[in-house]
């Protein structure tokens, strides 16, 4: 999958803006929003925050994760544990370049969220990697790989399961014939 | 020429898809947010599968038909006017996934045209899969490229090599390929490798298997792929 359909799915998350404009409910094919009122807060899809950051009509709330001590704790968590952990959304990553490329301006600390989601991204993919090196060494055929995000997946995507499907035609080519067959 | 003519028919399709009547026969409300995410889990269902899945025109028409709605309504709205232009965004997005999917199993279409079009060959029935606009394309593309490969090389031929063995030469989808998968429906003893045990499927769990294994459970929608 390209990046940008990740992006492209990751805008479909909603997230709290504070508007400065008044509107009433707005009835979209994907659902119902608003009403809109100055100063109260109202939740919205991505793209539709991103949007009306853009034309300076609201101001983005972030989630409540992305602070420094919120993820601190989750970077440490991560590092301890051997799994991965749940994220506090599917698209962690995508939703925090989108924001810190589009509304720097509202999150607190930008620099070190920054540097704390970059950080925690690398222990992950750090952590995919082994798991993906563990599973070649035990042969395994299938894997259970829960908490792994959208953009996590795709970036291993297409080396994982094209040398997946090479591996699963060499096993074949063992069972019937097992004379020729050396390790697999 | 060939191509001309493949332009024209994909064309139709969408226009076709346009015209025809909504499909509501399914006996249940569904809300036009939930075809939405219908659609877009049926997207990427056929983005990651490696055969052609079972045809959702019947979203993919409802959703133009909604689509077509929203623009008649927002004639009247200006060019400045907020409202107006957060819904025509909400279109682009939509239409994005539309003409996607559509693509994605035009491609499938093409790449194994002989395969889908060959009734006997295999346990699957293909054809049932398509839609009717689907259904003609597919005829025609394989007639196409049949005629193609007769006039420019096989009637040169001398006899005992100028006929086509579709069976042998087409191309065929990879069953056995990797792909990632979620549990909707928690399932219970899956037999996710011949040679080993079952696995009980546990809701929201995600794996990597081959498609063969859960192409089934993907048909019924108890896994969706991610």
């Amino acid at each position: 999958m390209d990046p940008s359909e990740v992006d492209f799915l990751s805008e479909k998350q909603h997230v709290k803006i504070l508007p400065n404009f008044k509107e009433g409910r707005i009835f979209l094919i994907s659902g119902d929003l608003g009403p809109f009122e100055p100063g109260l807060t109202a939740e919205v899809p991505l793209w539709m925050a991103v949007n009306l950051k853009q034309r300076k009509k609201c101001r983005i709330i972030p989630p409540d994760w992305m602070n420094i001590g919120q993820l601190e704790e989750r970077k440490d968590e991560e590092k301890e544990r051997e799994y991965f952990t749940e994220m506090p959304s599917k698209s962690y990553l995508e939703l925090a370049s989108l924001l810190l490329k589009s509304a720097r301006d509202d999150i607190p600390h930008a620099d070190e969220v920054q540097t704390l989601i970059k950080d925690i991204w690398e222990i992950r993919m750090a952590k995919l990697r082994k798991s993906i090196n563990i599973m070649m060494q035990e042969k395994e055929t299938h894997a259970r790989l829960d908490n792994l995000t959208h953009l996590e997946i795709n970036s291993i995507r297409p080396f994982l399961t094209s040398a997946l499907d090479r591996m699963h035609i060499l096993r074949c080519n063992v069972v019937e014939n097992p004379s020729t067959g050396t390790d697999y | 020429m060939a191509e001309n003519k493949e332009r024209g028919s994909l064309s139709d399709i969408l226009n076709d898809s346009v015209d025809s009547e909504i499909n509501e026969d399914e006996g249940e409300e569904v809300t036009a947010a939930e075809v939405l995410e219908r659609l877009e889990q049926a997207w990427l269902n056929e983005k990651f599968a490696p055969e052609l899945l079972e045809s959702k025109v019947e979203l993919v028409e409802c959703m133009l038909d909604q689509i077509k709605e929203m623009e008649e309504n927002l004639k009247e709205a200006g060019k400045g006017d907020l409202v107006g232009s957060l819904h025509r965004l909400e279109i682009q997005r939509i239409r994005y996934v539309i003409s996607s999917y559509l693509k994605i199993r035009l491609k499938k279409i093409e790449k194994y045209a002989f395969h889908i079009m060959e009734p006997s060959n295999d346990k699957t029935d293909y054809i049932s899969r398509l839609s009717a606009e689907e259904h003609v394309y597919a005829k025609e593309y394989c007639k196409n490229v049949e005629d193609l490969l007769k006039s420019l090389a096989l009637d040169d031929m001398p006899p005992n090599i100028n006929s086509l063995d579709k069976k042998k030469s087409v191309p065929q989808p990879n069953l056995d390929s990797y792909l990632f998968m979620k549990v909707l429906q928690p399932q219970e003893q899956v037999e996710l490798d011949p040679d080993d045990q079952p696995t009980d499927l546990e809701e929201g769990a995600q794996h990597l298997v081959r498609y063969s294994v859960i192409s089934s459970l993907l048909e019924n929608g108890a896994v969706a792929l991610t």
